[in-house]
């Protein structure tokens, strides 16, 4: 039965990932008083380039095909460790934070080289700002993680979650509100999202993501948006599971389940609305800041893992 | 019986090169002496693996041919060590075969055939040693024969002095560790390590403290952390492939060994700030290591700088061990102590694999700059997909061995915050801050040096026209190449024999290590992508090969291609701070800045230590020299005066010492 309810949560996960972006979009449109696309527009982008051709640069080595396989399997692996409906999921039990973010990482190195492959200086470009971007949004990541794990006694993310729901909301230490700020710094940086990066940019000043898929068409770039979509919510995600996991079904009964669904949308549409306000309420960072928006970041997380020190 | 296989070792690696100095007269011997040295490796991993995992303990005394006791004997420890140099040097050894035989000929194959199995019988020598006097001349002729290995191509010019710079830090160094023994042998009833151990209870504060830096400094400097790494990217590069590949993969882990060996075994249970100067030692050495490998574009000297990081990453494990094991928590202790253990096999894995890619690449492109290569995967298949799996190991990436001994330190640095002092409370969960840091940066280091040398488009002729390296080349790397996989998906077998050699060294150390989950979640994590991977590859597509988009203009050459500088300037830009470049902009003519007839600009990276640390104490020492110059006046009757003088002061000292 738990097994089931994981694998439920993860083809959950994988599958609402691309409507988040819809619904993101949507509301983006609305603070900027247009009407916007449809929040299933995702959905028919994917289906459209699954059915297209794959144009593969004439220079690109075999690589080129394995490296969106690749960055969408280790994210879907990262993806099982996130409890979503109850506080267990398919690897969180076992697997820890660390796996998770590494896992991640390896996405990442085998996009950046799938964009070097390309033989263009829009691949190299991207792939050096993301590298920039994601070198240095990996300590406070992990610095952030391994705080709330140390207060939680537990580096497993489920362990963590049900320490956390024996809890009382506003019982949470000094620890939590920093390292929940740093954490939610480094996701926006993560996920490339305004002001690190703009999705909706096909400027060569400024980009970064889609500099780095720019040679990838067809079924190979519905892999890598499916993926970035995923990655998008799984981030998400954990940061709900770790900060605010109540509501979670604590018995796997129907009712539950269906409360723990309730709950989970609710504090998603929470955060994706206010990821939209602040992306239609910010300007894009210029490159050179970005170290010191994430400097901050990494300054936070610091700071929590300082205080876990006297949190006990 | 069971000394059998460690006696084969010392006996094949000897014969190997007697059979190769033979090959000036019988030329087939050259190939006898590379069966032997590789069948003399294999038989050193089965006298390791038997001490692991059973416990025997072979021992060859040799006092018989030496002025001091000499005894080889194997502990747990050294076992584990033989075994890294043993599954190391086997693959390298059969990279050379064709590797010597392609680029030296008559006296110098026979040269580099006598000298590889005699630096490998040294390192033997100094993990296997159970006796002062067989450890220090193993570690002094390790030392020669590496820069005799070194000098085979030759030593003119800039080669002439790094080799000089890298005879006299090692000399520094081993003055370093020969002190660590001469402060130590007075307390000690033996010249044997067992007294040695027995005696260190005895010993004051000050004295162990003593002890421990100078043994500190001392493998320090064979290890190369920083701020003594300075021979390590001038010695590497220069040697030939098979030399650099085991001397940053193997030597360095001698270093880590005698350090271990001090610090764990030999003056066990030190004060915590012993740990926090190894953990600074570490941080430091991990993060400018990788720094300063960033701005590399000589592919083999950005890969001794990775060596540096390596070692900083070794040492902030065991830093993590010394403070657990001075605050009593010695399952903590054991598991951090795993991590540096078990990182060192890795790394001399996958870097001396790198450095065997390095080679082929050299080979196959004539050339070690990164700026001219590309395009390589294509034409050098094998090649280029070991050398990928040696990138996503040393970058630590999940089922890679990499991981999984970076993952064991992530988890010693979180057990770091359960501490009840509060200082190590703080400072060991930062560690992991910067571990964290280190991994990122080696991740943008490694996307480059790949991105650019194998992928996209050749940026030289050269680089266009390479070709594949013989089998040979490539069997030796693909067998390093699967032990790195092999280690990153199925971890439990190695740790194991971890586990038993840690259990000596740390009292009241747990049986199985902390590393339980990873063990199971790994095979299956590696079986699903292999799954997903193998779906997708299966489902049929319509592919069409095109050209990249061009912004509309004709084509693309290979000279519009982000290169490795420009790839790595964002990075090199934000941590500024550590390069301190030289900067000088020159325009021609001066009296017309407007209107220049030409520009020149020029950058130089000076690591700063080397202006700060190394220029002071040159100066001091160059000045000294001159000062005592005075004292040698070339006449005897001053020289008698001074003979007279210090047998006065000896008797001085006799009566009333």
């Amino acid at each position: 039965m738990t097994l089931t309810v994981d694998v439920i949560q993860l083809l959950l996960l994988i599958s609402v990932a691309p409507l988040l972006r819809g619904i993101i979009g949507r509301v983006k449109a609305r603070i900027q008083n247009r009407r916007g696309a449809s929040v299933f527009r995702p959905y028919a982008d994917l289906r459209k380039l699954f059915r297209k051709e794959d144009l593969v640069p004439s220079t690109a080595s075999f690589l080129f095909r394995f490296c969106p396989v690749i960055l969408f399997a280790a994210t879907l692996a990262a993806a099982a460790f996130v409890p979503v409906l109850h506080a267990s999921s398919l690897l969180g039990n076992t697997g820890d934070f660390i796996l998770l973010v590494y896992l991640l990482a390896l996405a990442r190195f085998f996009l950046v080289l799938g964009a070097m492959d390309g033989g263009s200086s829009f691949g190299g470009m991207g792939a050096s700002r993301e590298a920039l971007v994601s070198t240095l949004a990996e300590a406070p990541l992990l610095l952030g993680l391994l705080a709330i794990a140390i207060v939680a006694h537990s580096a497993s993310i489920a362990s963590i979650v049900q320490w956390t729901i024996a809890r009382q909301p506003f019982e949470l230490s000094p620890v939590h509100a920093f390292a929940f700020v740093a954490l939610a710094m480094v996701t926006i940086a993560e996920t490339g999202r305004v002001p690190i990066d703009n999705p909706a940019t096909h400027l060569e000043l400024t980009m970064i993501h889609e500099a780095m898929v720019l040679e990838y068409s067809g079924p190979s770039l519905a892999l890598i948006e499916w993926a970035n979509a995923i990655k998008l919510t799984l981030m998400f995600t954990l940061l709900i599971a770790i900060f605010a996991p109540w509501g979670v079904a604590a018995s796997l009964s129907f009712f539950g389940i269906v409360i723990a669904v309730a709950a989970f949308s609710v504090k998603m549409a929470i955060l994706i609305v206010s990821l939209a306000a602040l992306e239609s309420s910010v300007a894009k960072l210029r490159m050179y800041m970005v170290p010191e928006y994430l400097g901050v970041a990494c300054a936070l997380s610091v700071l929590a893992v300082v205080f876990t020190a006297f949190a006990r | 019986m069971a000394e059998l296989p460690f006696n084969l070792l010392l006996v094949g690696l000897l014969s190997a090169s007697v059979l190769a100095l033979g090959s000036v007269r019988w030329k087939r011997a050259l190939a006898f002496a590379a069966v032997f040295l590789i069948c003399a490796l294999v038989a050193g991993a089965v006298a390791s693996l038997q001490a692991l995992a059973y416990g025997n303990r072979p021992a060859v005394d040799l006092s018989w041919f030496a002025p001091l006791p000499f005894v080889l004997a194997l502990d747990r420890l050294s076992a584990y060590f033989l075994l890294l140099i043993c599954t190391v040097a086997a693959p390298v050894a059969i990279f050379a075969i064709p590797y010597v035989a392609r680029h030296y000929d008559g006296r110098k194959q026979s040269g580099m055939w006598a000298l590889l199995p005699l630096f490998l019988f040294s390192m033997v020598i100094v993990v296997a040693s159970d006796t002062v006097f067989a450890f220090l001349f193993g570690w002094e002729l390790m030392t020669l024969f590496s820069a005799a290995l070194v000098m085979v191509d030759g030593a003119d010019g800039e080669r002439r002095r790094s080799i000089f710079t890298y005879l006299l830090m090692m000399h520094a160094g081993a003055g370093a560790v020969f002190g660590a023994f001469l402060l130590f042998l007075p307390h000690s009833p033996g010249l044997d390590f067992a007294s040695l151990r027995a005696s260190a209870p005895l010993l004051t504060n000050g004295v162990r403290a003593a002890l421990f830096l100078l043994a500190f400094v001392g493998f320090g400097t064979k290890a190369g952390i920083v701020p003594l790494h300075l021979w390590l990217p001038k010695a590497h590069p220069i040697a030939p492939t098979p030399v650099s590949a085991l001397m940053s993969g193997v030597m360095l882990k001698t270093a880590v060994y005698g350090f271990i060996r001090f610090a764990f075994d030999l003056l066990p249970a030190g004060p915590a700030w012993w740990g926090y100067v190894v953990l600074t030692a570490g941080a430091v050495s991990a993060l400018l290591g990788v720094l300063f490998a960033i701005a590399e574009h000589d592919l083999k000297r950005l890969l001794a700088y990775h060596s540096v990081e390596n070692i900083g990453i070794i040492y902030l494990g065991l830093g993590a061990a010394m403070v657990f094991n001075s605050h009593n928590a010695p399952m903590w202790a054991a598991l951090a102590l795993t991590a540096a253990l078990l990182h060192s096999l890795n790394h001399a894995l996958f870097k001396s694999l790198l450095f065997l890619g390095a080679g082929a690449i050299a080979d196959a492109a004539h050339t070690q700059d990164m700026e001219e290569l590309g395009g390589l995967l294509e034409r050098m298949r094998v090649t280029g997909i070991v050398f990928l799996v040696a990138c996503c190991s040393i970058v630590g990436l999940p089922l890679f061995n990499g991981f999984v001994s970076e993952w064991l330190t992530f988890r010693s640095f979180l057990a770091g915050g359960e501490l009840h002092s509060v200082f190590a409370a703080i400072v060991l969960p930062l560690g992991a801050g910067v571990l964290a840091l280190v991994g990122g940066l080696a991740a943008a280091c490694f996307a480059k040096v790949y991105g650019v040398a194998f992928l996209g488009r050749p940026r030289s002729d050269e680089a266009a026209h390479a070709q594949e390296v013989p089998w040979a080349m490539q069997a030796g790397m693909s067998l390093l190449a699967a032990a790195c996989v092999f280690i990153g998906v199925a971890p439990g077998f190695v740790l194991n024999l971890i586990a038993s050699a840690v259990q000596e060294l740390i009292p009241g150390a747990p049986a199985a290590g902390l590393s339980g989950s990873l063990v199971q979640l790994l095979p299956w994590i590696a079986a699903s992508v292999a799954v997903i991977c193998i779906f997708w590859l299966a489902v049929p597509r319509n592919t069409r090969v095109t050209s990249t988009w061009a912004c509309g203009l004709p084509a693309l050459d290979s000279r519009m291609q982000y290169t490795a500088t420009s790839f790595s300037k964002p990075l090199r830009k934000v941590f500024s701070w550590a390069y301190k470049p030289d900067r000088t902009v020159q325009v021609l003519p001066l009296d017309q800045p407007c209107f220049p007839a030409s520009i020149s600009y020029r950058s130089v990276r000076t690591t700063s230590f080397e202006r700060a640390m190394y220029r002071p104490a040159l100066d001091a020492i160059v000045a000294a020299a001159q000062r005592l110059r005075s004292t040698q006046t070339g006449n005897v009757q001053v020289y008698l005066l001074y003979l007279f003088l210090a047998l006065v002061a000896a008797l001085l000292y006799m009566r009333f010492a």
